[in-house]
């Protein structure tokens, strides 16, 4: 039997391409902070070493889950985390 | 309240901390605070209070400032000679940071005045040089309910004692209030002090704030700690809250009306 979960939920896009680290994590503890649990948040970025500090500093301090990370083809290396407020 | 980008950038490295986030930041910037004394302890407590983003700071003092004072006032350059701290101090605060409302009061802390000064404080700091004044905040604190620190220096010695009246925790008139007649104890204009001293205390008391209104860490209550930078020890004494204070105790008195706290007769510097 398949188990099929509609969950109607609030993605909010966050787009801080441009910004270095430890800016990167600021504001997406800032908007991590400001949604309800289990809500979505997807952060668009393109420094490369935040997509390694961004999920170890949201799993650090438990504020989300990362439960995707994705390589998108822009003119640049672009990446766009997906986290989930907890 | 949403931060602006400028903000978001200059408390970042708060922001980024567990204990702080944008929720802490917040309460940072909401909070009041009033500081006594813009001198040696009142320097670095301001400087770091106002870079941190508190935000509201008053600053009380009734002094002008001295050669003698910048050899540890570091909030005083040798071009604010004679000028009012207080207002040499605002000069400096609001080009480090414009978010605090900063309030200046050129006035002696007295029993007269205390209560009004200090009543709409979240918490109180002790940046004084004498006991009567330090005796005169924590009487005040305790019977408005205000959380405060109390700082001394001399030579190369500091002790902090931090008191939080809700929780009804050891005050500073529990461990120095039976020497209080004595008005002639030494003030550091006269013991000298090496200006790092008071700077290096003050920072602790800027931290005590922070931790408190974060309501994370332990606070220096019930405790007092005494640093000897000469010999580089750092010491808790334990301080039990005596039931009989007048300040703090079961049956709290007047103090403020009744008390005579001779302010007029300590010694300033
Ligand atoms: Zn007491």
């Amino acid at each position: 039997m398949m188990l099929v979960m509609v969950e109607k939920m609030n993605i909010t896009k966050l787009d801080i391409r441009g910004k270095v680290c430890p800016m990167t994590f600021v504001y997406t503890k800032l908007y991590l902070e400001k949604m309800n649990k289990g809500e979505i948040l997807e952060v668009m970025l393109d420094f490369p070493v935040a997509v390694e500090n961004i999920p170890a500093s949201c799993k650090q301090q438990k504020i989300g889950n990362v439960i995707d990370i994705k390589e998108v083809n822009l003119d640049k290396k672009t990446w766009i985390i997906t986290i989930k407020k907890i | 309240m949403d931060f602006t980008e400028e903000q978001i950038e200059r408390y970042s490295r708060q922001i980024v901390l567990k204990e702080v986030g944008g929720r802490g930041q917040k309460k940072l910037l909401d909070s009041k605070i009033t500081v006594i004394g813009c001198g040696g302890l009142g320097s670095p407590i301001t400087y770091y209070l106002t870079a941190a983003g508190i935000g509201s700071i008053k600053l009380v003092d009734f002094d002008r400032v001295d050669l003698s004072n910048l050899q540890r006032q570091i909030l005083h350059y040798t071009s604010d000679i004679n000028k009012m701290k207080t207002q040499s101090a605002c000069e400096k605060l609001t080009q480090l940071n414009p978010d605090p409302e900063i309030q200046i009061i050129n006035e002696v802390l007295s029993s007269h005045n205390v209560k009004e000064i200090l009543q709409d404080s979240d918490f109180v700091l002790d940046g004084s040089d004498n006991l009567p004044t330090k005796l005169l905040i924590n009487d005040a604190c305790i019977n408005l309910g205000i959380p405060f620190t109390i700082a001394g220096v001399l030579r190369f010695n500091g002790q902090v004692l931090t008191v939080i009246p809700q929780k009804k925790t050891t005050c500073y008139r529990c461990v120095f209030g039976d020497i209080s007649g004595n008005t002639a104890s030494v003030s550091c204009s006269q013991a000298g002090v090496i200006g790092l001293i008071p700077g290096a205390i003050g920072c602790i008391q800027a931290n005590e704030v922070i931790k408190y209104l974060l309501n994370i860490g332990d606070l220096i209550i019930n405790r007092i700690l005494m640093v000897d930078f000469l010999n580089y020890q750092f010491n808790f004494i334990k301080v039990i809250r005596n039931d009989d204070c007048p300040a703090c105790g079961e049956n709290p008195v007047d103090l403020i009306n009744n008390y005579d706290y001779k302010i007029d007769d300590a010694c300033h510097g």
